[in-house]
């Protein structure tokens, strides 16, 4: 009876202080083996990342001149005279704008609504996508419809005769000629210059 | 003592006897190759009696075997009929393997490239022995796979399965999902027709609206292989689909299943105390055995559904070839492959940032973390109430959004276009334009006007005609060009359809197909009169070539003020006309042309 009775009160005593005792958590410092297998992770890791990297510029395309993608060159006889029909070149999917006052855009000729491809209507001397019925000027600015924005243009940089060379803005407004000569037009399609707005 | 030096079938053959020996060997084989299992096991299985020998051979190829170590050798009777489950777990694996056979066939007669993947459709579908019949059934199982996939995961949500320790199977669940829906949407552009093309263009253009611009910009080459599609692009696709999103689909099935078992098929909710969680504890009573009972019911279904499926593609379903891919056309009303219509529908609402790439990141990670948000032990309906109202309102929300998604929500076409689109429009979601299926005799050169059906009598049609012909060619009093020169010029300069002039003449009363669809036009242009103000159109038919003949549609009518679209209209209900600075109305032109040539098959739509 009395043994019964002692191992209860034991237990109780037991018992108590335990719940208050916070695990103690030894860390001991990272003996040479250890820290040579952290060092050799960070290695593999790093080795991974940069084999990701490398992987990523792998697949990442190249495009040759002239092709969509890559830069094309046109000479002064592709370049239409001012407020004349825009050039159209389908392998860059783009338009040759050459607005008088304004200067040379060049536009990139896929609808900013749901990627149509608007075309030149020389009768209503603007262009209209077939989709959507989006309108847009000869310089690219967004006349009626559900498009967004007016029309994306690509970087360009105008070689004129003189030796100068004029470039794009960084929202593609249309660049200034001046009555000089352009000797060429260079196409960057793989830099798309869009607008916020439908200006 | 042996015949041979070493212990041989035929010292069985001398001591049991010939037919003795041969059925022992027989059985020997059997027991090797179902890892435990000899004949007299197999056919009580088979007559539903219980094993006559401990321990129970019909366990030993879960314990022993390769293929059956990933089943469990007993199920809970509650999760092995139809309820609560509906298989759709079971019917997913099924549907991976399934296309994962009839897509081998397919690449057998496949060649990734646009210069022949077109030709390679039809050759399939027409020149490889069941070729068609398989692509159908391909095309269909990854339809039916979607839905499945999607009925799957809601079955889950609503049984709440994904509670603890379920979460993490929900998580791999919510990256197959993610990883069927990708597989379907690159086996869209496969076909390289221009549904595949548009569709793909579409989907593919919501990568590119990732940012940072950077970002999105390179994700987009990586994925397309330039910055449109092309020949990169379609060897790209094919690669995801064939190799490296099916290579992921199995891994994460693998541990999806794996985790599935260790923690059982979760229970009914009702068949359990709240917090319970059973599935690993079945009572003898409650146990079904792999074999014979599961095992038979999943032969069974896989019978059947594939009975299902060769019904359907027999008579009721065959997969949609379009035209050849044309970057240049777009398919007026193209939208995305249907269980991404929601993603379409949601970008009408803004901006393609938030819309396209935004919300359905927030989305998958939602899904993802949500076991960890719904915490409560119940599984029960009743408990569950804010919970699955969630479930509602997100299932609300993504139907409505894939009903925004359609073509005919919220985006407005000119009246011009419409018009236009009815006549030319190439075979597509079973509809056709109207001018395609004339036969080729009826297509007499000729300059034909919708003004001929204007005349009340039919008698009165060449008048008609003629005074129109007298329109065309007037002057106007204050110095201006006739209509026929601007038309001409038009023509000349946008269409490279060069004509000396513009001689309107009937159309030929033996032409009856030609007629209607004249007449046709006519009638369409009169119901667009609001938008179309006095408008007529010409149907212009040259000959090109012997057997080749150019069909020009043109509409001329005056432009009248629209706002978004939409026709503006004065007090007195008329619409308002756009004025030049002298006061005359402004007339605009639009025309597109096909070209039909002698063995061009073209139907009218069944029930058109």
């Amino acid at each position: 009876m009395a043994t019964v009775v002692s191992t209860e009160t034991q237990a109780k005593v037991t018992a108590a202080p335990k719940e208050r005792i916070a695990p103690r958590v030894e860390v001991a410092a990272p003996n040479r083996r250890e820290f040579l297998y952290y060092i050799w992770g960070a290695s593999i890791a790093m080795l991974l990342g940069g084999s990701g990297v490398a992987l990523i510029w792998f697949a990442l395309p190249r495009f040759a001149e002239g092709t969509f993608g890559g830069t094309f060159t046109l000479d002064s006889s592709r370049v239409p005279v001012p407020g004349a029909a825009p050039t159209q070149v389908p392998e860059g999917r783009f338009w040759v704008s050459n607005v008088a006052n304004e200067g040379l855009v060049v536009l990139f000729g896929v609808c900013t609504h749901l990627g149509c491809l608007p075309k030149w209507v020389s009768t209503n001397n603007r262009f209209e996508c077939p989709c959507h019925g989006s309108k847009f000027e000869l310089n690219g600015k967004y006349i009626e419809g559900p498009a967004p924005r007016s029309l994306d243009r690509f970087a360009t940089t105008i070689t004129f005769a003189d030796g100068t060379s004029a470039i794009s803005d960084e929202i593609g407004d249309p660049i200034p000629i001046e009555g000089k000569i352009v000797a060429s037009v260079a196409i960057n399609t793989g830099r798309r210059l869009r607008r916020t707005g439908k200006n | 003592m042996s015949v041979l030096p070493f212990p041989s079938f035929l010292d069985d053959i001398k001591e049991k006897g010939l037919k003795r020996a041969v059925f022992d060997g027989v059985n020997e084989v059997v027991e090797r190759i179902t890892a435990g299992m000899n004949l007299q096991d197999i056919r009580e299985a088979l007559r539903g009696e219980a094993p006559s020998r401990k321990p129970n051979p019909r366990l030993q190829p879960h314990a022993d075997g390769f293929w059956l170590h990933m089943r469990p050798s007993y199920f809970h009777k509650s999760v092995t009929g139809v309820y609560p489950e509906f298989r759709l777990g079971w019917l997913s694996t099924y549907f991976v393997f399934f296309e994962t056979i009839t897509g081998i066939f397919l690449m057998v007669f496949y060649t990734p490239s646009p210069e022949v993947a077109y030709a390679n459709m039809l050759t399939i579908m027409s020149n490889v022995p069941l070729g068609q019949f398989m692509r159908d059934l391909h095309r269909l199982g990854a339809e039916a796979m979607v839905i499945i996939v999607t009925l799957h995961m809601l079955r889950t949500f609503l049984t709440a399965s994904y509670k603890k320790p379920r979460e993490f199977t929900w998580a791999t669940g919510i990256i197959l999902i993610f990883l069927t829906y990708f597989l379907s949407f690159s086996g869209y552009l496969l076909p390289w027709d221009q549904l595949a093309l548009w569709a793909v263009t579409i989907g593919a253009s919501m990568v590119e609206a990732a940012p940072p611009e950077i970002v999105g910009t390179n994700l987009n080459l990586l994925l397309r292989g330039g910055p449109d599609i092309g020949a990169n692009g379609l060897l790209r696709f094919y690669l995801l689909h064939v190799l490296a999103v099916p290579a992921l689909l199995f891994m994460f099935t693998g541990v999806h299943y794996y985790k599935v078992i260790i923690h059982g098929h979760s229970l009914p909710p009702k068949e359990e105390n709240i917090g319970e969680d059973t599935a690993k504890r079945v009572p003898l009573d409650k146990r079904v055995y792999f074999i014979p009972d599961v095992l038979t019911s999943e032969i069974m279904w896989i019978a059947v559904t594939t009975l299902i499926l060769v019904v359907l593609v027999t008579w009721f379903f065959h997969a949609p070839l379009e035209n050849h891919a044309d970057p240049q056309v777009t398919p007026l009303g193209t939208t995305a492959p249907w269980y991404f219509l929601w993603v379409q529908g949601a970008l009408k609402l803004g901006d393609k940032v938030l819309w396209g790439i935004i919300f359905p990141t927030v989305l998958l990670v939602f899904f993802i973390i949500w076991p960890y948000i719904d915490t409560a032990p119940s599984r029960r309906w009743a408990h569950r109430r804010i919970q699955l109202t969630v479930g509602f309102v997100i299932m609300s929300m993504l139907v409505i959004f894939s009903y925004m998604g359609l073509a005919e929500f919220g985006v407005v076409n000119s009246a011009d276009t419409t018009v236009m689109y009815h006549l030319t429009k190439e075979p597509a979601h079973n509809q056709v334009g109207t001018l395609r299926p004339i036969p080729f005799e009826e297509l007499q050169a000729g300059i034909y006007t919708t003004r001929q059906f204007e005349a009340l009598d039919e008698s009165e049609q060449t008048t008609v005609v003629n005074a129109f012909n007298a329109e065309l060619e007037m002057v106007n009093t204050d110095g201006g060009r006739a209509i026929a020169e601007d038309v001409l010029a038009y023509l000349g300069t946008s269409q490279n359809l060069p004509l000396s002039s513009l001689e309107v003449v009937p159309v030929s009363s033996s032409s009856r197909e030609l007629r209607e669809v004249v007449e046709g036009f006519a009638h369409e242009l009169e119901i667009n009169e609001n938008e179309l103000h006095n408008a007529w159109g010409l149907i212009i038919v040259t000959d090109v070539q012997d057997d080749l003949k150019r069909i020009d549609v043109v509409i001329r009518w005056e432009d009248v003020e629209l706002e978004n679209g939409k026709v503006v209209f004065d007090e007195a209900g008329e619409p308002v006309l756009r004025l030049d600075e002298n006061g005359n109305t402004i007339p605009r032109l639009n025309s597109q042309h096909i070209y039909i040539h002698r063995d061009s098959q073209y139907f009218a739509a069944p029930g058109a």
